[in-house]
């Protein structure tokens, strides 16, 4: 009884609207019309569609671009803050601060330093002979500003989960590897790495599944342009759905986020059905 | 060496951050100077500026308030007495539904949008607070429950069975024996939920107009008026929205680094 609540919550806003959009996706539909049903021809509609391709081409390379970034950068972070150090507590607090920002004031915050001519980073640039860029009007540098963007932002989350993990690293395996020889390389690579392996493959699949949905960082910074060039999926969902309400043609781009979220978590969500499920 | 990456790594975290607080007390023609200018006569203009020229941003703000509040509240109640449950009672159906919730984490929002933006009109709760609260809440839902779960599955059954045998109800169990010791846990799903929807933007852009409107989304307004963003009243505002919250995650991090070894994120 008591779990009610919480499951309905769930229910309504989560899981009844995700099947409705596996059927919505194929379905013809629009406003001021009744559902069609039209077989896999959104699909049809969006496999033939290079705007599609790119969106996916462009998704598929932030995602692994930034959750890999933030992973490296995270260990590092991670590593470097393992050993005693002092006001440490307090260094940790503001290695958390981009957490607490709005996308909104992030996005301001990044663009404010990558105006042209007058930025920070184009002044630095200009500074240092290497000339300006326009960075926002050009698809692989806008993708480069909203990816920075979003390791910026989500850093926290990664570094948490792998400094927690860092710090369980047991002493006396590491004071035993150093008297055998080991060289801080050789320890890191044979003990630290295993035992935060666990939560690096965490972090990767949290911040993956989170990458995929990327929205604001491309919304705000270029609006998917110019062009379309620079659209993730998302964004051509959202367009699909609020310009040009296909809503059968949004569902099926929803329902290959869905899928591709769902494969990245798979394997995580079947381990987990075994300790809880068949263990219980 | 090591010091040299710590304050690398801070100028990263914090630079955007002190860059936009510090702008936003600097007059119009310190904001682009070249060089960047450290040292300059503060003003509180920009401020000014924002509030006789942006009320509604500061409507904005009350809404953001309202809805924090709401979706917090309503976390904590549905997560506590859902957390209890799976913390306190085996079956194979209620752990499925637990695992059940952490899948649902898994699904990318903004593909509710579809089905939920009609719905929404037909029900009149377009531009409502209501909505972004249930909403909010229904996102946090499954990691409140998981971290209450894990919280509560931490506390001896002792004081319960004793309470029990005292002929005390379920719900004062709950309220007066278990939850005074979970305040750990209840913390650390306040900070998610307040950061979370205090700082949301995809949903309250498509589901607020005018009435239930936010504060990121009044700022995105200001970012993307075809006049030329004016910056000063951009960084005001964002200082504005950014110093409460700032400074709760600043003071309750270590609940944060609890929640989530709890919330299923970490095995």
């Amino acid at each position: 009884m008591m779990v009610a609540p919480a499951l309905s919550l769930l229910l309504v806003f989560l899981l009844l609207p995700s099947i409705y959009v596996g059927w919505l996706s194929f379905q013809a539909s629009t406003y001021g019309q009744h559902a069609r049903f039209v077989g896999w021809a959104n699909y049809a509609t969006i496999f033939a569609d290079p705007v599609f391709w790119r969106a996916l081409g462009n998704t598929l390379v932030l995602v692994q671009v930034v959750v890999y970034g933030e992973l490296l950068l995270a260990l590092l972070l991670a590593l470097l803050l393992a050993a005693p150090l002092r006001g440490k507590a307090l260094i940790i607090a503001l290695l958390l601060a981009p957490y607490a920002i709005t996308e909104t004031s992030a996005m301001a915050m990044w663009r404010y330093m990558l105006e042209p001519d007058v930025g920070l980073i184009n002044q630095a640039l200009v500074g240092i002979g290497l000339g300006q860029i326009d960075w926002v009007t050009q698809r692989w540098t806008a993708l480069t500003v909203a990816g920075l963007i979003a390791v910026w932002h989500h850093l926290p989350f990664s570094f948490l989960i792998i400094y927690s993990a860092v710090t369980t690293v047991p002493r006396e395996l590491m004071e035993a590897a150093e008297i055998d020889g080991a060289r801080p390389w050789q320890r890191f690579r044979h003990v630290t790495l295993w035992v935060i392996m666990p939560a690096l493959l965490v972090a990767v699949l949290f911040r993956t599944i989170f990458a995929v949905r990327l929205f604001s960082e491309i919304w705000l910074l270029t609006g998917g342009g110019p062009a379309r060039l620079t659209e993730v999926l998302s964004v051509y969902l959202y367009r699909e759905t609020f310009k040009y309400h296909e809503f059968g043609v949004a569902s099926a781009t929803g329902s290959i986020m869905l899928l591709l979220s769902l494969l990245v978590a798979l394997p995580y969500l079947w381990r987990l059905y075994y300790r809880l499920v068949r263990g219980a | 060496m090591r010091w040299a990456g710590v304050a690398l790594a801070l100028l990263w975290s914090l630079g955007p951050i002190l860059l936009v607080v510090g702008s936003s007390f600097k007059q119009a023609r310190d904001i682009f100077a070249t060089p960047p200018s450290l040292w300059f006569a503060p003003t509180l203009d920009n401020y000014r500026a924002l509030w006789a020229g942006q009320p509604a941003f500061f409507h904005g703000l009350a809404s953001s308030l309202v809805i924090t509040i709401g979706a917090t509240l309503l976390t904590l109640v549905v997560s506590c007495s859902a957390g209890y449950v799976y913390a306190r009672h085996q079956g194979k159906l209620l752990q499925t539904s637990a695992l059940m919730m952490l899948a649902l984490r898994m699904l990318p929002p903004i593909i509710v949008i579809i089905p939920l933006f009609p719905a929404v009109n037909v029900l009149g709760l377009n531009d409502t607070h209501l909505l972004l609260v249930l909403l909010y809440a229904a996102f946090y839902v499954s990691i409140a429950t998981w971290i209450m779960r894990a919280f509560i599955a931490a506390l001896p059954r002792e004081l319960e069975e004793a309470a029990e045998v005292d002929g005390a109800g379920m719900l004062r169990i709950i309220t007066q024996v278990v939850l005074p010791l979970a305040v750990q846990g209840m913390v650390a799903v306040a900070i998610f939920v307040v950061v979370f929807a205090w700082n949301e933007f995809v949903f309250a852009l498509v589901f607020t107009t005018t009435l239930a409107k936010t504060a990121p989304v009044s700022i995105a307004e200001m970012l993307s008026t075809v006049e030329g963003v004016q910056w000063g009243v951009v960084f005001a505002a964002a200082t504005v929205q950014l110093v409460p919250v700032l400074a709760i995650v600043l003071l309750l991090q270590r609940y944060l680094v609890a929640g989530l070894t709890a919330g299923g994120v970490k095995e």
